[in-house]
């Protein structure tokens, strides 16, 4: 990368914290809303069976995929709200570097409720949880948390233009995180039931990593044209 | 050209701007001449006809056309949550304005908010937002001025701090100033522009104009 590029998505990315940490709307919400789900479950399907770890992993990531439509929902939102992105397009950006500092953020976001729900799941879920479950846990994190912001900051990028992209936006987003959801619950199971089984663990690690070098490619391929008029 | 839907909203619009020259944009609401400025700062592109700035060809060369560019909108294009010298900061790592810091303070002095640089600009007026988003436009020392209806929103000492930057820019820098004012097309620009329904209906330099005299055939031009 580029000097130049380095310092605009360095100061596109410093802009978004700096945002957040004075407004604190984003990770507040989400972060109560990922607390609120969890419980939801909790009382839902716990009420019903003695032991829920084999529940663990599909409830996080399905409290994990529907907190990040909050995420991605508030991703541009200043701009929109503040008028800002103008002053943004007009401004000599790749808008290969919009897009990234979106995936950044995003996945900041993600990361940051992570440290709450994961800890929150393997409590509320898991029967007899280890320290070291949450080391194998963190990686999936990683991975997931890529490719929910790749997929997230295109199709944010995209709605951003279109006028009905608070409906949009939801229903686009789910259903490409099936496989997300599907590949991470299945993750964090085979490292928390107990069976410690890697083999499992590593393949669906390797799903969650191809998935976010497959949405970053076809971002790639896509991006000039999503910011265009 | 530039169509929205079956709409042409600019249509056979031939600019062409020298060195140091001020363009004055007229016309009635939806004669397309904020859709003029837009394409110019690249944020629309033309259906049908060329762009160039500079010699760069766009979209091709946009990256570097809008380095060369200052674009102020009805609106400062500013953050309201972050402060006066976060935005600009903001704003020369975008642009890559070399010793950013001085040349910050420098622009906030300039348009009189360096006292204020560490306030978040939600707590500014109206008039202050406009001045920080004046200072946002001459931060990266622009090539080309791209203003829409700047004067709008600006108190009295703001919109004389804009005249005296228009000033400044004159025979320097490039300017299109959209205006509804005809006065003060004649008496800032070199030449008037009138768009009526996307078309150009009129092209003229100002050297020699009676603004009175425009004014008429203005409104009879738009009628």
């Amino acid at each position: 990368m580029k000097p130049r590029a380095a310092r605009q998505l360095r100061a596109l990315v410093l802009k978004d914290l700096r945002l957040e940490l004075r407004t604190r709307q984003t990770l507040l919400a989400m972060a109560l809303f990922a607390l609120a789900v969890m419980l939801i479950f909790e009382f839902a399907v716990g009420s019903r069976t003695d032991d829920l770890t084999p529940f663990a992993g599909g409830v996080l990531w399905a409290t994990l995929a529907l907190t990040a439509v909050l995420a991605v929902g508030r991703t541009w939102v200043p701009e929109r709200e503040q008028r800002v992105l103008d002053g943004l397009l007009v401004a000599p950006v790749p808008r290969l570097a919009l897009l990234v500092s979106r995936i950044i953020a995003i996945a900041c976001y993600m990361a940051v409720v992570e440290l709450l729900a994961v800890p929150l799941a393997l409590l509320l879920f898991v029967e007899s949880p280890h320290l070291g479950d949450v080391g194998w846990v963190v990686l999936v994190c990683l991975l997931a948390d890529l490719g929910i912001g790749v997929v997230g900051a295109l199709l944010a990028s995209m709605a951003v233009f279109t006028r009905a992209r608070d409906l949009l936006l939801p229903v686009l987003f789910l259903p490409s995180l099936l496989p997300v959801v599907i590949a991470a619950a299945g993750a964090t199971h085979a490292v928390t039931a107990g069976s410690n089984d890697l083999s499992e663990y590593r393949g669906y690690c390797t799903f969650l990593a191809v998935y976010a070098v497959i949405f970053g490619l076809v971002a790639y391929a896509t991006y000039e044209f999503v910011f265009d008029d | 050209m530039k169509r929205f839907g079956e709409r042409r909203a600019l249509d056979g619009v031939d600019v062409r701007l020298e060195d140091g020259e001020c363009l004055a944009v007229l016309g009635p609401n939806g004669a397309g001449k904020s859709t003029l400025l837009r394409t110019l700062a690249t944020l629309l592109r033309p259906d049908a006809g060329t762009l160039a700035i500079a010699g760069h060809p766009c979209p091709k060369e946009a990256g570097t056309v809008r380095g060369l560019l200052g674009y102020l909108g009805h609106d400062p294009l500013v953050y309201l949550d972050l402060t006066a010298r976060q935005n600009l900061e903001l704003y020369a790592d975008l642009y890559g304005v070399p010793a950013a810091s001085e040349r910050i303070d420098a622009v906030l002095r300039e348009v009189g908010l360096l006292a204020r640089s560490y306030d978040a600009v939600r707590e500014f007026s109206r008039g202050m937002a406009q001045r920080l988003g004046l200072a946002r436009l001459m931060l990266h020392r622009p090539s080309l001025l791209l203003l829409d209806e700047p004067h709008a929103g600006l108190d009295a000492a703001g919109r004389r701090l804009l005249d005296a930057m228009l000033e400044e820019a004159r025979g320097a820098r490039g300017v299109v100033l959209v205006t509804h004012e005809v006065e003060r097309a004649v008496a800032q620009a070199t030449r008037v522009m009138v768009l009526r329904a996307g078309r150009t209906v009129l092209d003229e330099p100002t050297a020699g104009l009676d603004p009175a005299a425009l004014r008429a055939r203005y409104e009879r031009l738009v009628a």
